[in-house]
């Protein structure tokens, strides 16, 4: 028997990896994403306490996650594999599929949703994608509650031969809790591979009887969990002749508790029927039916989508979505559950002994404060040469720390992994089919290349796509906290890896001009992007590799120099001048391009209008001006034109309240970038001893 | 006698260790027993953004804490002060990295009073840069709290919660910043 240890507090991803590591989890498969992250990493960590630990990947994408978790279980060992929500659209392919086939030894897929949303593009609900595969999903309220439904959760796959998805919420995932960790079990199944073909490469005529099989599975699972307490449904004392009844699953479940007890009828004392639900798919129907014969209305809770609502019967006796009690968008706090709690209970006129007080409220606004790139981050370099280098382009980019290169004005699409590419090979192609010459530069980080960028790639160069693509390569995962790449050839467990060459995997993908370059160089990175797009609009895919240590990972490294800076002062306000007449205007275009204010304007040919309203007095146009007709002296102090803080956006230079930027010391980390932003000269080099 | 159940908020920006601070708490509630919840904020909102951590002792379920409920809100940053002040249960305690209240408006400070809100400031990031510890902000402010009453344990109890696990210099540290706390309240 199972002695109990240590109580530690854990993370709701620890937790679940605790829970993996002591059911006895053999193969773990990961693609990191927030908020599932630190699953992967707690199964490799707890995973040497066993005489055998498990072997855990890093893989590539979601896809290949599940495919290397499923065929595992097809030897009988047991597996799992962690993702986010939008990770499990790249793997539902095979996900799909596993449903229908099954497996021999358990499979557990984690797939961590983000009401909210957090840190996601989108607040999907994985378990409607469970319910679309046919697979049992399970819906924990707490770190403790994800730990103990995994042993429950390898029986029932096991048991069932299918695979098992535990759906956590970011609440779950970053939520922590004192858990009592139990002895890690050692299971040393041995891979057995069967042959049977007619199952593991069922054509679809057999498929059919698969399905049906399937369908029978899920019946049957429905009626076992009712029976299991292992898969215990939490529930107050049913009172016969309630008003209202609550059906509820998942984090929603556990904090409607709280605020009903705040509310002054806590579920304990049974006055409104409370019934929890851990497997919301396939559903037990007995205890719901139970529930609903006992109560007038039933409120349903759960996040984000409608799964237990639309799975009950009597839906026209529910409270939820459907009726407008629950709102359709958004996280269920414990303050919109407060209202929609206390509305619930009036209108089933049930007594509120405490209702929400009148809360604190001032008329002062808090600080804006927007997620930016760390400072000395080299992304922020890259981002700020492309608007000064190819004013005038389109620029997708895709998702990770990057993405923050809106701030700067340098990110205009971000849709899913791999789109930048993808995007850009259609934009480019439209454009020119249009016969205008737009420059089109997409910016995607190594982690997300590797991930989902090749294939884009590929197509683009295949059919004859002319774009520049900027690999933003700092060989890490930075944004879901410095996961190793291919590239670096380190993996998550320490067996051994073999690093993947960038370079070599863009030129197998057809690519013939590749530039490495360091973005700290300012200078080299303009003028590359430059070069990148002259052979790009030719019609071809040209590739950077923009290489530069990560700035929080490695600082060290990503800064060896530093470069204090100051703010040489404060400048009265200026204006660009046109002075066409002593330096005619060869009408190239440049200022109008470059001029972040839309200031500028062409009256006639040779002839640029200056909107003095809306120039910002940054310069630009001076510095880009062949023939020297804009007009603008460098003040060799700060202006308050605010370029550096729109286009370079570093946390560490603000402005004061006349609008001159001062630098910040909490923030600054010297790296030094920032002084050959400011066309007027104002940020300079510290002098030594200053 | 029963332990009274106890919730609160920290608040911060990133990197200004709100995440630190909440284990704290959260290890000296677990030395005396305590059951807890937490919940935390990782991943975008880390690089720079406004950062709050839930603290919840006792008998809760749920991670989060409801507006009007916080016994207790730490805020390492004015700003985020402002951004949570709704959390605050009346009559609870007000910590923050401020040498007085002047970052609020006249009619925001008549509101806690009203609310009767304890306010504690001390200028945390002021003191740790003084002992050359910039980055000890998170602890000095913690200190205060604890001598401010505002903790359900006592400083002591703190002290010990942070020790643990702590290799002896950086305990020595750790002790001195709560130190600078409890004096400048």
């Amino acid at each position: 028997m199972a002695k109990d240890r240590r109580q530690e507090i854990l993370l709701g991803n620890q937790a679940l990896g605790r829970g993996l590591v002591e059911a006895g989890v053999q193969v773990m498969t990961a693609y990191p994403g927030t908020p599932s992250s630190e699953i992967l990493p707690a199964v490799a960590a707890f995973g040497r306490e066993r005489a055998h630990p498990p072997y855990c990947e890093w893989s590539v994408n979601e896809k290949v996650a599940v495919e290397v978790a499923l065929a595992a279980a097809y030897t009988g060992q047991r597996t799992a594999c962690a993702m986010k929500q939008v990770g499990l659209n790249v793997a539902l392919d095979p996900v799909m599929s596993a449903a229908y086939i099954g497996v021999i030894g358990g499979m557990i897929l984690i797939s961590a949703d983000d009401p909210g949303p957090h840190s996601s593009q989108t607040e999907q609900d994985s378990r409607l994608l469970a319910h679309f595969a046919k697979l049992p999903v399970l819906d924990p309220d707490s770190p403790a509650m994800a730990r103990d439904l995994v042993a429950p959760a390898y029986r029932l796959s096991e048991r069932f031969q299918i695979p098992v998805m535990i759906r956590p919420t970011l609440r779950v995932c970053h939520g922590r809790q004192a858990i009592r960790l139990r002895e890690p079990k050692e299971v040393q199944r041995p891979a057995v591979f069967v042959k049977d073909p007619f199952r593991w490469a069922a054509i679809p005529k057999m498929r059919l009887a698969l399905h049906q099989g399937l369908n029978a599975k899920l019946e049957a699972i429905a009626a076992w969990v009712s029976a299991n307490k292992s898969l215990n449904l939490w529930r107050a004392p049913a009172r016969p002749k309630a008003r209202l009844g609550i059906l509820a699953s998942g984090v929603a479940a556990a904090l409607a508790r709280d605020v009903l007890a705040e509310l002054g009828q806590p579920v304990q004392e049974g006055a409104i029927p409370f019934l929890q639900i851990a497997m919301p798919y396939p559903l037990p129907l007995g205890p719901v039916q139970e529930l609903l014969a006992s109560c007038g209305r039933v409120l349903v809770l759960e996040e984000t989508e409608p799964v237990l609502e639309l799975l009950s019967p009597q839906r026209d006796r529910l409270w939820g979505r459907g009726s407008g009690h629950v709102p359709s968008a958004g996280e269920l706090t414990p303050d919109v559950l407060g209202g929609v709690l206390e509305r619930a209970l009036q209108e089933a006129r049930v007594r509120v002994p405490r209702p929400r007080g009148k809360l604190l409220s001032v008329p002062d606004q808090p600080p804006l404060r927007r997620p930016n790139l760390c400072p000395g981050c080299s992304h922020r370099a890259v981002f700020y040469a492309l608007r000064r280098a190819l004013p005038d382009g389109v620029y997708p980019s895709d998702i990770g720390c990057y993405t923050l290169g809106l701030n700067q004005g340098a990110v205009d699409t971000c849709h899913d992994m791999g789109a930048a590419i993808t995007f850009a090979s259609s934009l480019s192609r439209v454009f020119q089919r249009d016969g205008r010459q737009v420059p089109v530069v997409a910016t995607i980080g190594d982690s997300t290349f590797y991930h989902s960028g090749a294939a884009g790639l590929v197509n683009a160069v295949y059919n004859g796509a002319a774009f520049v693509l900027v690999i933003l390569d700092n060989e890490t995962t930075s944004m879901t906290g410095m996961q190793p790449t291919p590239e670096s050839g380190l993996t998550a467990d320490g067996h051994p890896g073999r690093a993947v060459n960038l370079r070599a995997l863009v030129q197998g993908c057809g690519v013939e001009w590749i530039q490495e370059i360091d973005p700290y160089d300012l200078a080299l990175t303009r003028r590359t992007l430059r070069k990148a797009w002259r052979q790009a609009r030719g019609g071809s895919v040209a590739v950077i590799i923009a290489r530069h240590a990560c700035a929080a990972q490695r600082p060290a490294e990503a800064m060896p120099v530093r470069r204090p800076v100051q703010v040489k002062g404060s400048a009265p306000v200026v204006k660009a001048v046109f002075d066409g007449r002593q330096h005619p205007c060869i009408d190239c275009g440049r200022c109008l391009a470059i001029c972040p204010a839309g200031a500028l304007s062409r009256r006639r040919k040779g002839l640029i209008q200056v909107d003095a309203a809306k120039c910002t007095g940054c310069r630009l146009c001076a510095e880009v001006c062949p023939s020297h007709t804009m007009a603008l002296e460098p003040a060799g102090a700060c202006v308050g034109c605010g370029l550096c803080l729109s286009w370079f956006a570093c946390p560490a230079l603000k402005p004061d309240a006349l609008g001159r930027v001062r630098v910040d010391r909490a923030w600054c980390v010297d790296c030094g970038l920032c002084v050959e932003v400011c066309a007027h000269g104002a940020i300079a080099p510290q002098e030594a001893g200053s | 006698m029963k332990a009274r159940d106890w919730q609160a908020v920290v608040a911060g920006v990133g990197g200004q260790g709100v995440l630190f601070v909440t284990k704290v708490l959260a290890a000296a509630a677990q030395a005396q027993g305590r059951p807890l919840l937490i919940s935390e904020v990782h991943g975008m909102a880390q690089r720079g953004g406004a950062v709050v951590s839930h603290l919840k002792v006792g008998r809760f379920q749920g991670p989060l804490v409801a507006a009007g409920r916080a016994d207790l809100l730490l805020a390492l940053d004015p700003g985020e002060a402002v951004r949570n002040l709704a959390f605050l249960a009346p009559g609870a305690a007000l910590v923050v990295n401020a040498p007085d209240l002047g970052f609020l408006s006249p009619q925001a400070r008549a509101a806690l009073a009203q609310h009767q809100v304890r306010a504690v400031c001390a200028d945390a990031s002021g003191l740790a840069a003084a002992a050359g510890a910039a980055k000890g902000a998170n602890l000095v402010l913690l200190g205060a709290a604890a001598a401010a009453q505002a903790l359900p344990w006592s400083a002591g109890a703190l002290a010990k919660a942070l020790g643990a696990g702590q290799p002896s210099p950086r305990r020595a540290l750790n002790q001195r910043l709560l130190e600078l706390g409890r004096a400048a309240v």
